[in-house]
């Protein structure tokens, strides 16, 4: 009877531990599939700058500054590949880039060029998707570190050393010192 | 694929089992009842060749089941098309910059929500403000947003109303509420469409008869749909974006403007953001309005929308997207010098063309009587050779049907037109209308009011419903198709607006001749009232 008794309690606690494994190893899978939504749009927007730019220079003479904070900004974020780093870059490029799109208000020509709205539409749209894949990936981290963290869970987390993820926000101290664009 | 980001209380479908048991219960009724007459009338043996009356009841039973089963199968399954059919929805347009918009905010949506199930996005062309989620039990998901609504939502709004939408289809409580419409509502919207084209009366009864029949089926089935599903979808939203008030702000405009009465039938009520038929119950929370309404006050979803921003309603101020504001253009009126060397005038342009003497050379000027050395002084030549655009790139193949002269394209409203530059009048994609008129706003100034009472005012008077019939599809073979070149249909635009239209039904255009469009634009915003106070 005894005999038993263990054998259905080690069937139980192997079965909760397969249960446990493959829920973390489902959480683990969705925070890389939402750092990889991350990865698509920012590369997404890399990629569209230099057409809008192009497209607006021709008419921004006296607005040189702003279009080169957006080139800078832009080689920064790409260069960095520090999750914390890599957030302040990329708050400062949208920074700038709403600076320029303000400026981009200020010439009618350019907002009657339909492949300027075309273009900022894209790159809205894209900052948009940015900021919410950013939202997913940080909940799905969220949900990781504690499925990690918590009782029992944590004692398959520990055997099985699942890694541990950044959230993807920009280090405080480094955005204080981040300079503003300018907006003339 | 559960949705990642959301932790849904997903909506147990019990509600669809217990519509199955509702139609089978009703096909059995209705079985029944049929049977016992016949019985009645013609007496049992001679009617059913049946041992015993378990084998009649069984008959009977087996019956109701088959039928109800083809009945729920094709409406469960093909929920999304009859519904769309049924609003008329069509897909985005890429070239539309609006369109283009509410398809980025679609993947947007996607994104945010970490869900992997598609959902396709639809515009209904009307001017309400409405929105709707339909999905099926072979998985397709459409959400469906008015033209109406699209133009007067800021980006964030616009957002949150979809967010709505996505949550009702991934939460699984759109499934239920599909079902249930597509039971009874869609047959009666479709039952009622066909009521109102058959002119005699004695003709529509049945159809009012099913009509009132299917239509309380469809109420007795809106009892089971719960109206905390709308407060979920709102939190759905909130959860989705973050931003409670831009849900707040699209709640509070659709509120106060027309949600789609008479377009959105009432049987498609329950997939919408918000009721389109005005109803007591939907304003009240007792519980026989909790039991007959699938919407809650929206004054209160504005509330509970507006505690989790912590912010007051005076924040609410009215925000919408600016709509571009145009005045009617008047048109530039010409003196001419005639073959007797005489200043006659003033004429429109197109009045000139109609004298013989009217040339290439003919002197005009835009004062009465120009001396001979005037700057003022051109000839027809000069004219003409200004008005034609610089631009080539945008010159159409098809001719004004007026003038014959090319049509230009013109991007108007973040749409296009074909525009003649001559007689400014407008060659417009049916399904572009609705996008024109939902966009822009008309000045209305007292000579625009002067000429639609004129234009209205004869409309009324020729216009009874035998006339109209006779003149409905009345062909004027001036007006040529530009795409075509078939002669176009003259009707009114609708029998509420009674501006006379040229269209192609075959191209699926209308030609508005200059000032058509803009009159139609105040008719439609009800900004010429004292016309018809005039007439009366």
């Amino acid at each position: 009877m005894i005999a038993w008794i263990v054998i259905a309690f080690v069937s139980l606690c192997c079965f909760w531990a397969i249960l446990s494994y493959n829920r973390l190893v489902t959480s683990r899978n969705d925070v890389r599939n939402a750092w990889s939504q991350i990865d698509v749009q920012l590369k997404r927007r890399y990629d569209l700058i230099p057409n809008l730019v192009a497209a607006v220079k021709g008419y921004m003479q006296h607005e040189k500054d702003v279009l080169e904070n957006v080139v800078r900004a832009r080689a920064e974020a790409m260069s960095t590949a520090n999750l914390p780093k890599k957030a302040t870059a990329e708050e400062s490029l949208t920074s700038s880039l709403k600076s320029l799109f303000v400026i981009i208000e200020k010439y009618p020509v350019l907002k009657a060029s339909d492949n300027v709205l075309r273009l900022q539409e894209d790159l809205v749209a894209t900052e948009n998707r940015i900021a919410f894949a950013r939202q997913l990936y940080n909940d799905l981290v969220a949900n990781y570190q504690i499925r990690c963290e918590i009782f029992p869970d944590m004692m398959i987390a520990q055997t099985f050393a699942f890694q541990s993820f950044e959230y993807f926000r920009a280090d405080i101290t480094e955005k204080k010192a981040t300079p503003s664009a300018e907006l003339s | 694929m559960p949705i990642t980001f959301i932790d849904i209380e997903r909506q147990k479908n019990w509600r669809i089992g217990l519509f199955f048991c509702l139609l089978i219960f009703l096909y059995f009724l209705f079985a029944f009842i049929i049977a016992q007459t016949i019985v009645f009338l013609f007496g049992w043996s001679n009617v059913f060749f049946v041992g015993s009356k378990i084998k009649y009841i069984a008959a009977i039973t087996a019956f109701a089941l088959t039928v109800s089963s083809v009945h729920f199968g094709i409406s469960a399954f093909t929920a999304v098309d009859r519904v769309v059919e049924q609003i008329r929805a069509g897909v985005p347009d890429d070239e539309d910059g609006v369109h283009r918009v509410l398809l980025n905010v679609m993947d947007e949506i996607h994104i945010a929500s970490g869900s992997k199930r598609q959902i396709r996005c639809l515009v209904i062309p009307t001017l309400s403000l409405n929105a709707l989620a339909v999905t099926d039990l072979k998985g397709d998901a459409v959400i469906a947003i008015t033209e109406g609504l699209l133009s007067r939502l800021k980006r964030d709004q616009l957002e949150a109303v979809m967010a709505h939408e996505a949550y009702h289809i991934f939460s699984g409580d759109c499934l239920e509420a599909s079902v249930a419409t597509s039971l009874f509502g869609v047959y009666a919207a479709a039952i009622e469409g066909v009521k109102d084209t058959v002119v005699q009366e004695f003709r529509a009864v049945p159809f009012l008869v099913l009509f009132w029949f299917l239509n309380s089926l469809g109420e007795i089935v809106t009892m089971f749909i719960s109206r905390e599903r709308e407060y979920r979808a709102d939190a759905g939203a909130v959860r989705i974006t973050r931003n409670p008030v831009a849900l707040a702000e699209a709640l509070n405009l659709i509120a106060g403007r027309w949600s789609g009465s008479g377009f959105i039938h009432e049987g498609l009520e329950m997939l919408c953001i918000s009721s389109p038929i005005p109803d007591h119950h939907d304003e009240s929370e007792d519980w026989w309005d909790d039991l007959m309404s699938t919407h809650p006050p929206i004054g209160k979803r504005v509330d509970v929308l507006l505690q989790m921003a912590r912010v007051s309603h005076s924040t609410l101020a009215g925000r919408e997207k600016p709509r571009a504001v145009f005045q009617p253009e008047i048109e530039q009126l010409y003196y001419a010098l005639d073959s007797e060397d005489t200043w006659i005038g003033p004429f429109r342009f197109s009045e000139l063309t109609a004298f013989p003497w009217f040339t290439g050379s003919t002197k005009v000027s835009m004062i009465p009587t120009p001396s001979e050395f005037d700057d003022s002084v051109r000839s027809v030549d000069d004219i003409v050779r200004e008005r034609i655009p610089v631009n080539l790139n945008m010159r159409t193949t098809f001719l004004c049907p007026a003038c014959r002269q090319p049509l230009m394209k013109e991007a108007y409203v973040d749409t296009s037109v074909d525009r003649c530059v001559f007689c400014r009048g407008v060659l417009i994609d049916n399904d572009r209308i609705f996008r024109i008129l939902a966009r822009r706003e008309i000045k209305c100034d007292e000579r625009f009011r002067t000429l639609m009472r004129a234009v209205t005012a004869d409309s009324l008077r020729s216009l009874t419903i035998r006339k109209q019939r006779l003149k409905e599809r009345k062909l004027v073979h001036l007006t040529l198709c530009p795409r075509c070149g078939r002669s176009m249909f003259r009707s009114f635009y609708s029998y509420a607006f009674l501006i006379e239209l040229d269209k192609c039904s075959m191209c699926r255009v209308t030609w508005f001749d200059a000032d058509e469009l803009d009159m139609l634009q105040c008719l439609i915003e009800n900004k010429i009232t004292d016309a018809l106070v005039d007439r009366a």
